[in-house]
């Protein structure tokens, strides 16, 4: 622990001692005078293939912008490896990335374990590790020791303090089951369930955890209802959502369920509905932050006719109703945000600076209202969200908007 | 006369590459020198391969899972135990060795296919094995050297200084891998001119006729699968040492049917065979990965090659040398008269 703290001090240093210098813009690896290389990894194969969008959407965008002109005269070049989600590859390519290819910085890596693996090698290197497509709460809350590193998405933690404080204020008489992943990412939303609930923490009757590498979750649902719980927490994964709508439906339970973000696209609904019953998913509940573009109420929402033409553009026409895209986007215009705000010849200290001071409250992507903002000590860009229930087959969302950090 | 021309040629090879592999790193990019140590450590996973498979004619497709025992030791030593990771890799290699030996006694029973089965159902089962173990291996999410014990990873800040000269840490891997890989080399060479490599050889071609001969072959297989351990285990080490960072993922039964892959192109029962089996196993994938990008190519390529290379060279790059450098050595053995 000793060594650990010093490391991070003198990381700390360093990047005290160098903010204060910041003349050095010529040689900043990956900035020439017509291009900024920025890169990072996700799954472009394999089981969360889905995400790839995260990517895709992203490259759109930054097209869309060297079209119209770059930041600063530069375009950004994006390159995005693939890794397959598996935490080994993605150090490997990220280490490509920065010493073959010498990227400025490393952006929007996603998940949560790689981007863990990745995580300790950038700061020791000093490379910017910008917008992490995770929602673990470790990247906005450690930067102390991790100083060159910054997350993006509402943090799970805070998603599922929305949920607590929301049974705590309109249903407190519930009897609450939770399913959730045994993981980081599975234990951040049940900590914050707690958070929510407060003092009615003992609405929780029974918490299920499965591991990612189980083949169901029908013994952890068939505990749940058990216990008589009347409402279902599912901290899961797209593959084990709709596996416990599917089993509740077998089961002949029927809670009211709430089903963390990342498994609520309109898409996965979709499945789990098809997969169990029109009633069974009805009244679900879930946040969102971004815009649905299968949502009607966006039909003729400016960012949204302006995501499709420049899918249609830069993606050729694919991903048009996907929300990882819309959320690649948002990622990407913050991006450039930051870019913009670090300097005409941005460092990688200046970028680190921006990345921290953002104030954005035009980012068009995201819901109306919600505002991408930093500090040094606050890394949390998106920290407010909407409530959202499913009804008819669609997302509608209702209350105002959340904040929580 | 022969035989010392056909040793002053093999010498005079052998000090080729040396002398080629000790400059090749000034003539690529700093980190493509960690893609040729990366090679480095199939040649060594190779090498023991070829002791057990090509020598002592035991088919083993558990070597991957080996390679798994020695990756773990280390992640564990240097993640756990606070050990520099350089010191780890002897470590690894001589546990390895130990649990090869180990893997040695189903050989006792089992020949042919029957063998090659049993050990790839070692394969099969070690990422659940690994998974079970979390306390010693990290479970799902495995060790991440660089979160545990940063202060322990030779060249960690990018740089390694050895008795005044400083070296990058890709440098260094690059350097050591085959530092290692070449004393290894020698030694699976010296070993298999000895009498242990002729009992590894009569028992590969008859068990029946060794035995009547006095070999004991009890004792020489399993011999065999603990010093092919032995190397695994080292570079297994090798492999997390230079990655650091290693889960249950690393270490599939792909891994396992790659190290033959690369034996049988590199040629059964050459050691020399295995250089080319090494970087054929580094740098297939990459270059089908770029004859397209559309899904499935890749795979294709890769295949379609093991299939030609087996249909030209039937017996392995180490068998076409053969058939290449005897008439050779003729050559120079007629005009030394």
């Amino acid at each position: 622990m000793g060594t650990r703290s010093y490391i991070a001090a003198a990381l700390l240093g360093a990047l005290a001692i160098a903010s204060g210098a910041s003349a050095a813009g010529a040689d900043t690896p990956g900035v020439t005078s017509k291009e900024i290389l920025i890169g990072g990894t996700i799954p472009l194969t394999g089981p969360a293939s889905a995400y790839a969008s995260v990517a895709k959407g992203a490259a759109a965008y930054f097209k869309y912008v060297n079209a119209h002109g770059g930041v600063n005269k530069r375009k950004i070049k994006y390159v995005y490896r693939n890794d397959e989600y598996d935490p080994v590859k993605t150090f490997d390519r990220t280490r490509e990335l920065v010493q073959q290819d010498h990227v400025f910085a490393i952006y929007n890596t996603l998940g949560t374990e790689t981007n863990l693996a990745i995580r300790g090698y950038l700061n020791q290197v000093k490379v910017p590790q910008l917008f992490v497509a995770s929602g673990a709460s470790t990247w906005g809350r450690d930067y102390k020791k991790y100083p060159w590193t910054i997350g993006y998405q509402p943090s799970y933690v805070a998603e599922a303090t929305i949920y607590g404080r929301y049974i705590a204020r309109t249903a407190p008489k519930s009897r609450i089951g939770v399913l959730y992943q045994d993981d980081d990412y599975g234990k951040d939303l049940l900590a914050g369930l707690e958070r929510g609930l407060g003092k009615k923490k003992g609405l929780i009757v029974s918490k299920q955890g499965y591991a990612v590498t189980d083949d169901n979750v029908k013994s952890q649902m068939a505990r749940l209802k058990a216990k008589r719980a009347n409402t279902l927490m599912v901290f899961a994964t797209p593959k084990f959502a709709i596996q416990s709508y599917s089993t509740a439906r077998q089961l002949g339970w029927r809670p009211k369920v709430y089903v963390n973000a990342v498994a609520s696209a309109a898409n996965i609904m979709t499945i789990a509905t098809l997969s169990s019953s029109k009633r069974q998913t009805e009244g679900s509940i879930s946040v969102v932050f971004l815009k649905d573009p299968t949502d009607p109420r966006w039909r003729r929402d400016k960012a949204v006719t302006l995501f499709r033409s420049i899918l249609k553009k830069y993606n050729g026409g694919k991903g048009l109703n996907d929300v990882y895209n819309v959320y690649g986007m948002s990622s990407a215009f913050t991006m450039v945000d930051a870019l913009k705000h670090a300097g005409k010849n941005p460092t990688r200290d200046s970028v680190m600076k921006a990345a921290t001071h953002l104030n954005e409250r035009n980012n068009p992507f995201v819901l109306p209202g919600i505002a991408v903002k930093t500090s040094p000590t606050k890394r949390f860009p998106l920290a407010q969200a909407k409530l959202e229930r499913y009804h008819n087959g669609r997302w509608v969302y209702f209350g105002p908007l959340v904040g929580v950090r | 006369m022969r035989a010392i021309a056909r040793t002053g040629l093999r010498v005079l090879v052998v000090g080729v590459a040396i002398g080629v592999m000790i400059v090749l790193p000034s003539y690529v990019s700093d980190f493509h020198s960690r893609d040729l140590a990366q090679a480095g450590v199939f040649f060594i996973a190779i090498v023991g391969l070829n002791i057990v498979t090509g020598y002592a004619g035991q088919v083993s497709l558990g070597h991957g899972a080996l390679m798994a025992i020695g990756g773990y030791t280390s992640a564990n030593l240097v993640a756990y135990h606070g050990v520099r990771d350089v010191w780890t890799i002897p470590l690894a290699g001589l546990l390895t060795g130990a649990i090869g030996l180990l893997v040695g006694l189903p050989a006792l029973r089992l020949s042919g296919l029957y063998l090659a089965l049993a050990t790839f159902g070692l394969s099969v089962a070690m990422p659940s094995i690994l998974k079970h173990f979390s306390g010693v291996t990290g479970g799902d999410l495995g060790l991440r050297l660089v979160e545990e014990a940063p202060e322990k990873i030779t060249g960690l800040s990018g740089t390694v200084t050895i008795w005044g000269h400083t070296l990058t840490q890709n440098h260094f891997l690059y350097y050591l891998t085959w530092s290692i890989a070449l004393v290894l080399f020698v030694a699976a060479w010296a070993l298999l001119r000895s009498g242990t490599g002729r009992a590894f050889r009569a028992i590969r071609d008859s068990e029946l006729a060794a035995e009547s001969f006095g070999v004991n072959r009890a004792l020489y297989k399993t011999l065999a699968f603990g010093i092919s351990g032995f190397y695994a285990g080292i570079a297994g080490s090798l492999l997390v040492v230079s990655a650091e960072i290693v889960n249950p993922l690393s270490f599939t039964f792909l891994l396992s049917i790659t190290l033959l892959v690369g034996t049988v192109v590199g040629g059964l029962g050459s050691l020399s065979g295995m250089i080319v089996g090494a970087f054929f196993l580094q740098y297939l994938p990459d270059l089908s990965d770029r004859v397209s990008s559309a899904p499935g190519v890749a795979s294709v390529v890769y295949g379609a090659v093991i299939i030609l290379v087996m249909i030209l060279l039937p017996g392995g790059v180490g068998g076409a040398l053969k058939r290449f450098s005897d008439p050779l050595t003729t050559r120079l053995y007629t005009r030394s008269q």
